[in-house]
């Protein structure tokens, strides 16, 4: 081989060797925890549910079944230690290594009055500024997902309209019912927990199934176990991280058992008291509850929930009705997870004697009937994105179908979408570095065409 | 042979080689000329009815930061088959050719640099239509804008490499191992085709087995094709030393025989 040769031999399989460096070293140095930014990428994007509906006409019955490697069965917890209760769990950037924040699963629910609610299920109420977006300050009241229609600016959570536009507009069915269940704040006690997205997150009328066990005043807890049903009046702090402490323990407050706390005990460092006292709910806000309280068995969570099909709330809640179609969207919070570090699902459709995505199955009354197969929903990581982004042409190429009411499911899948949201968390660090690398590559092109154009020969003599 | 007989048979050749010359200059004139009316006449034959299309069919929308003039992806998606399409069968005469001295090989070979220059020429067309579509803002915040914008540039770029090639070289690309060579870097071309074009599908809402097979083998084309840090300075030195080498093999003595 002439030397020439060698030369262009040596430049193309440098090129190919950069080419295939790239190809295994590209999508690094960028994505990475930014706890300063309130950015936690959870180890797995992906996940799954699972769910069964199932009615008799007077009541609708809902299964949901996940899978959650360790169970977390209590959310905040007072500890004490040098003479003062500490609290310790409950809200976190991401997973909290304790697992002090609870399992949960919640389900918005719409029948039709939202119309993009069918379409983009809950990427509708993520305004912008709410609480735990990177850039946004924290402030004392929770910034929650909120409608875009009760807002004088869709995009700016101010802008709230005026109590008799929020009221027409409930009235007008402009609301989202929210079901919720909580591993520790509703379980223990069979219950769930009944709220709705309009102006805010929030609440059915009424009292929910949890209180604040502690006394500011004071610094104490309000309430301890009952030494007489658990055998103990406070757990310890390294059982209930270790995972000691099971559902066959007395591990939760209500009534049956919990007295009023002992200040005169002599309390020990590391003595644990759950920050929440359960108790029966109230109002509209107690029409969701269970048969009975869930247990995680074999890697997963499976709850049943149910709820009067009229509820006579129309204002709180939406009506079922058999032959009624309605659309869903499911969150699902694992590995000691909360806020927006959890697991969404596109909506799906739920037909109640109408063909649908989840046909729920009519039973017996009171007997729910769950024969039927479980529908497999795929559920994700959703990262940052708000609706004002979705729904701008100069961020999002695919405003103009989101105007035109393409459903996102039409043009993107749950994996698309769970990577979109991470590298949206990145957005300005991502591009930067893409355009670098399109530079770096062009240049690299370039290279190659200077290099071969110079070392290719032609025999001698010819032209 | 006498001297005025040597001086006339010199003249009569520098004559001949000039005339050859000047209808070599004229042919090419002429050919550019044709070449030219036609690229344009398509040019505007689609311009045209890129603006016919401009008119929004069904119920117009208002959009939050719509440019207020864009082109319809139609037009992108009809004229990228030219490239594609030239492209890649320049890369099946250069494989033919690389594999083959038969003489239906070597009449291929002709026509190679002429396909692949007008390859890119087209190229460049439907890169600018690309360009028209979305707002630049709007593409580079979509994962797969940024991928389809990256392979594209990647394509047009590398065509245009082997176009000169293939014009300066043209049957020398095959002699001795050089067509190895030539028949490397056509197939590394016909790849970053392949990819530009599934990539374009699945920004169209039509993703093809190819994309799936992409992130079998390790990119996942929902993520973005971005380097970390010292692989960009890789690259950088990577493009100089490539320089390098082209000078200082295009200076280096012929190896003793």
């Amino acid at each position: 081989m002439k030397r020439q040769t060698k030369y262009l031999a040596a430049s193309t399989a440098i090129f190919a060797g950069l080419l295939v460096a790239a190809w295994v070293t590209h999508g690094t140095g960028v994505v990475r925890d930014d706890p300063e930014r309130n950015i936690v990428i959870p180890d797995e994007l992906m996940s799954d549910l699972q769910v069964k509906v199932a009615y008799d006409g007077d009541t609708i019955w809902f299964r949901y079944r996940w899978p959650v490697e360790r169970p977390s069965i209590f959310n905040d917890v007072l500890i004490y230690q040098d003479g003062e209760w500490v609290r310790r769990g409950g809200e976190s950037l991401g997973p909290n290594p304790e697992f002090l924040t609870e399992d949960r699963v919640a389900m918005m629910i719409d029948d039709g009055s939202v119309p993009l609610f069918s379409r983009y299920g809950g990427y509708i109420t993520i305004g912008d500024g709410l609480t735990t977006f990177t850039g946004v300050p924290e402030t004392d009241e929770e910034r929650t997902k909120y409608l875009p229609s009760t807002r004088t600016d869709p995009n700016d959570f101010d802008t709230v309209r005026p109590e008799s536009d929020l009221q027409m507009l409930r009235e007008a069915g402009q609301f989202i019912d929210l079901w919720q269940w909580r591993s520790s704040r509703s379980n223990p006690i069979g219950l769930g927990d009944d709220g709705l997205v309009a102006e805010e997150r929030g609440g059915d009328e009424g009292t929910g199934p949890y209180m604040t066990n502690f006394d500011s005043a004071s610094g104490q807890p309000r309430f301890m176990f009952d030494p007489d049903v658990a055998g103990y009046r406070a757990l310890s702090f390294d059982d209930v991280v270790a995972g000691d402490v099971g559902f066959n323990d007395t591990y939760y407050l209500s009534e049956q058992t919990a007295v009023p706390f002992d200040p005169t005990y002599e309390w020990q460092n590391g003595d644990t008291i759950p920050r929440r006292f359960l108790r029966p709910e109230t109002g509209s806000r107690a029409d969701v509850v269970q048969p009975s309280a869930a247990r995680w068995r074999n890697g997963f969570w499976d709850v049943t929930l149910q709820r009067a099909m009229d509820t006579g709330n129309p204002l709180d809640d939406k009506i079922f009705q058999d032959g009624g179609s309605y659309d869903l969207a499911f969150a699902v919070f694992r590995n000691a997870s909360t806020m927006r570090w959890h697991y969404i699902s596109l909506p799906v459709s739920l037909g109640l004697g109408q063909p649908a995505q989840i046909e729920a199955r009519r039973s017996e009354p009171g007997q729910p009937d769950w024969t039927g197969p479980w529908t497999e929903i795929e559920v994700y990581y959703p990262g940052q994105i708000t609706w004002g982004q979705l729904t701008d042409a100069r961020v999002h190429p695919g405003a103009d179908r989101i105007a035109q009411r393409v459903p996102v499911a039409a043009r993107h899948t749950e994996e698309q979408l769970a990577l979109y949201g991470v590298q949206m968390e990145f957005r300005e660090e991502i591009r930067a570095q893409w355009l670098w690398t399109l530079i770096a590559s062009l240049s690299l092109i370039v290279g190659l065409g200077i290099s071969v154009n110079l070392l290719m020969r032609r025999k001698e003599g010819d032209a | 042979m006498t001297r005025s007989n040597t001086i006339t048979a010199l003249t009569g050749t520098a004559a001949k080689a000039r005339k050859d010359n000047d209808m070599n200059r004229l042919g090419w004139l002429a050919r550019g000329r044709r070449t030219g009316l036609a690229s344009a006449a398509i040019l505007m034959a689609a311009t045209g009815a890129a603006l016919a299309h401009g008119a929004d069919g069904g119920v117009a929308v208002a959009v939050e930061g719509a440019p207020s003039w864009s082109l319809s992806p139609v037009y992108h998606i009809l004229v990228a088959h030219f490239p594609v399409g030239l492209w890649v069968t320049a890369y099946l005469f250069i494989l033919i050719r690389s594999l083959s001295d038969a003489e239906f090989a070597v009449r291929l070979q002709k026509a190679i640099w002429p396909v692949a220059a007008l390859g890119t020429l087209a190229g460049f067309v439907t890169y600018g239509l690309g360009l028209t579509i979305y707002p630049w803002s709007a593409i580079t915040e979509s994962p797969l804008g940024r991928n389809h914008i990256m392979l594209a540039t990647w394509t047009l770029s590398y065509w245009t490499v082997m176009s000169v090639l293939g014009y300066r070289f043209r049957r020398h690309l095959f002699e001795g191992a050089q067509r190895w060579i030539t028949l490397a870097l056509a197939t590394i071309g016909v790849a970053v085709i392949t990819i530009t074009g599934t990539l374009g599908g699945s920004l169209g809402g039509t993703p093809s087995l190819v994309t799936k097979s992409l992130g079998w083998i390790g990119w996942n084309v929902y993520m973005t094709f971005y380097l970390p840090t010292w692989m960009l300075v890789t690259f950088f030195a990577g493009a100089v030393l490539l320089i390098a080498l082209g000078i200082m093999g295009s200076r280096a003595k012929p190896a003793p025989k």
